[in-house]
């Protein structure tokens, strides 16, 4: 079917709505409120930029972080090296060494696990990978390091981190870890001031995520 | 030859077929896991239930012999419900921890979930029945709970070695498999029960947790443990060869291997690798050299002390296509008349049978490749004769091949020493080998070759069977196959060699070896091919 096309004619339109007085005003309130934000952030009413590191933004309950490799109630890793994660993962960053464990209800857990920081894109596949709740992600950005070496973390630093409290937990399948416990105690982050634009203040807190309802069995 | 529908297709089956069998030529697989080609028909698994027209119920398909015209449907609704019971059944007990599980990714299990289940399981984990996990029996891992009573490794050990270790113990949901006592399994060929094992109840102890079976990539070969020459996989990632795995050849092995064989992949890895080609200076110590300035130097020296004095020892460890131009190098170009390979009694061992299952008293690959070309000179009558050759003076340069057994007996350690005292006693001796050995020290050329898994080639077996063994790893260093070393010491010799893979070879050596005429290169790969006696 034809249809007619509509037609905008923009002279005429402009020609019609032109006055003197719009022309010159127009800018001016522009002016005037550019002028205002000039004020507020003179006199630190608002401010578009924080002051990084003494201020940090709160991340999203979602974000994906530096890893955490999850405890059993022992302390030992939850992980039972089956390779989930370094299948799913696409940068190809986790190594794993598996040894055998006594308890035969265990049979495996890792020797090694590395994560190359370095390659990781943060994508979070390894945490959806893995069946055993064993690798979650924190909301913790500043890894860099002075040498490579360091940037490859082993059980040890991706189990307990002294730092971690302050970013808190990022990606994970579960709001509350269900089969698992972390090797630190999580101390509760002091609530901060928040610089930036108040909008994004009251937005920080608020950012909703996804839980999954955990399959008990029982049903 | 019955000829019978299956799935709305006529097809014909071999008499005597059953179901399963007709359908597996076809292209249709049929599930199941107590059914295996090797084995004595079960039919306790119940996987296979098909549906054939005129039969008020669904029939098995591995119990039920095909007859002429008659109407089989293996993929209806009615079959497929059917199966989803009996696999629900099956997991009623299994306790779902694929995670720590070796058999995850080649588990039947697995792979039939995903067609045929795809349910929920209604048992929670609180209320399964729980069995012995992690029971060390030797070289397999037994794992009850994850068993799914196919009674496969039972068949095994009772129509394939005749011994009966394992048994099922109690009943219904309480039934498991063991061996009295837990006792650890003696049989060398236990390897095969972990193979077989559809499921995780059996898995291999040497590969438990080396790697998960997806990452790995697989290369068909040729055990080089014996004479037998039986069918394998080679499973291997980034170089490392991670486990060794049957392949059927009804001819050969069947199904099977032995645990020697199996395993046999680790002798490679103990010892130290030669990696550059060694040429001793003036002053008698080995200095590393470029492959050509090798070449060269031994085919001056080789020629400066005449055909006459030259000796050759051959490996029965190495392939046709190697051997092949060992002889056409120092047989055909420098004219030698000493040629032997022998360093124990090769040549009569090689159809000995060590036992009526698979294994040969023979541990070498290709004795018989070996003796089809003639290498076997009754003038030197093996390594005592060319020691004494070498004594007397009548044998002054030599070319030895020396590989590490992938399988050890008692006699080996004679037979090195022996190849040790010949290097000894000439006075110019150029060994060629893939390990590092102390007695190298005193050859004058040492140069570093491939081995086994790691060249491409071919080797004849007891039977005269000619097999393909293709190269599964790189290796390392400047290390060159066998057969590329002689094809280059003829090109400095100033012979035609043209030969670009052992293909190549093979097909000259089919040309030129009577034994050889008329095979094939295709024919190598599977079933094999017969070389004339």
């Amino acid at each position: 079917m034809k249809r007619e096309a509509k037609v905008i004619n923009v002279s005429e339109q402009s020609e019609k709505g032109s006055s003197t007085i719009k022309d010159v005003l127009g800018p001016l309130v522009g002016m005037g409120l550019t002028l205002t934000r000039m004020k507020d952030n003179l006199t630190g009413k608002v401010a578009a930029t924080i002051s990084y590191p003494e201020e940090r933004r709160t991340y999203s309950d979602r974000y994906r972080g530096a890893h955490i490799l999850t405890a059993r109630e022992d302390g030992s890793p939850r992980c039972v090296a089956c390779y989930m994660c370094a299948t799913a993962c696409p940068a190809d960053c986790i190594y794993i060494e598996p040894k055998e464990v006594a308890d035969p209800l265990i049979e495996k857990a890792p020797a090694r696990f590395e994560i190359d920081m370095l390659r990781c894109v943060f994508c979070g596949f390894c945490v959806d990978a893995c069946p055993e709740e064993a690798i979650i992600m924190s909301r913790e950005t500043e890894i860099s390091a002075f040498t490579r070496e360091e940037t490859i973390w082993g059980i040890d630093r991706l189990m307990k981190r002294e730092e971690l409290p302050e970013f808190g937990l990022g990606y994970r399948p579960n709001q509350e870890l269900i089969d698992s416990t972390l090797a630190f105690t999580p101390k509760k982050p002091e609530p901060k001031t928040m610089a930036g634009r108040v909008t994004m203040k009251e937005r920080a807190t608020k950012i909703p995520h996804i839980t999954f309802e955990p399959e008990t069995g029982e049903d | 030859m019955p000829k019978f529908i299956l799935n709305d297709q006529e097809v014909e089956a071999q008499p005597g077929q059953t179901i399963i069998q007709a359908a597996q030529d076809h292209g249709v697989e049929i599930p199941h896991y107590c059914y295996h080609a090797d084995l004595p028909i079960d039919g306790n698994c119940r996987m296979c239930l098909v549906e054939v027209e005129k039969m008020p119920k669904l029939t098995p398909a591995c119990t039920t012999v095909v007859s002429e015209g008659m109407v089989v449907r293996s993929a209806n609704e009615r079959v497929k419900t059917a199966v989803r019971g009996v696999l629900e059944f099956l997991l009623i007990n299994h306790p779902v921890d694929c995670p720590v599980c070796d058999q995850a990714g080649e588990c039947r299990l697995q792979d039939y979930y995903m067609v045929y289940g795809l349910h929920t399981s209604e048992i929670p984990q609180s209320l399964k029945v729980r069995k012995s996990k992690a029971v060390d029996l030797g070289p397999v891992m037994l794992d009850q709970e994850r068993c799914v009573e196919c009674s496969r490794c039972i068949r095994f050990f009772e129509n394939v070695t005749k011994t009966g270790e394992l048994q099922f113990f109690g009943r219904g949901d309480h039934v498991r498999i063991g061996t009295i006592g837990n006792q650890p399994l003696d049989n060398p060929y236990s390897g095969n029960v972990a193979e077989i094992c559809p499921v995780g109840a059996l898995t291999d102890h040497d590969f438990r947790f080396k790697a998960r079976v997806w990452f790995l990539h697989s290369t068909d070969s040729v055990c080089g443990g014996c004479s037998t020459g039986c069918n394998m996989r080679i499973d291997h990632r980034d170089g490392t060869v991670f486990r060794l795995q049957a392949r059927r050849n009804v001819e050969v092995n069947r199904s099977w291997l032995c645990d020697e064989g199996r395993y046999s992949f680790h002798e490679l890895e103990k010892g130290e690798r030669l990696l550059y080609p060694l040429v001793k200076n003036g002053n008698g110590a080995p200095a590393q050299a470029t492959w050509d300035a090798a070449a060269r130097s031994v085919d001056v020296r080789l020629k400066e002390i005449g055909a006459n004095a030259i000796l050759g020892l051959a490996s029965p460890s190495a392939t046709n296509e190697a051997l092949f131009l060992f002889k056409q190098y120092l047989g055909e170009q420098l004219g030698a008349t000493l040629l032997d390979f022998r360093t124990d009694s090769e040549d009569r061992r090689v159809t000995e049978e060590e036992d009526d299952v698979l294994r040969h008293r023979d541990k070498h690959p290709n004795t018989m490749g070996a003796l089809k070309l003639n290498l076997a000179s009754a003038e030197l009558g093996g390594i005592d004769g060319a020691i004494r050759a070498a004594r007397e003076g009548r044998a002054r340069a030599g070319v030895i091949i020396y590989f590490k057994p992938l399988v050890r007996r008692e006699g080996d350690v004679d037979a090195e020493a022996k190849i040790a005292e010949l290097v000894r006693s000439l006075e110019y001796s150029v060994v060629l080998a893939s390990h590092h050995a102390d007695w190298q020290q005193q050859a004058s050329v040492v140069l570093p070759v491939a081995a086994w898994s790691e060249e491409d080639g071919s080797y004849t077996n007891y039977q005269g069977r000619v097999q393909l063994a293709a190269k599964a790893t790189e290796p390392g260093g400047d290390i060159l196959p066998l057969w590329e070393v002689f094809a280059m010491l003829l090109h400095v010799s100033g012979a035609e060699s043209r030969w670009m893979t052992p293909d190549d070879v093979f097909a000259t050596m089919a040309e030129r070896v009577e034994a050889f005429q008329g095979i094939q290169l295709e024919q190598r790969r599977w079933p094999g091919a017969l070389a004339t006696a």
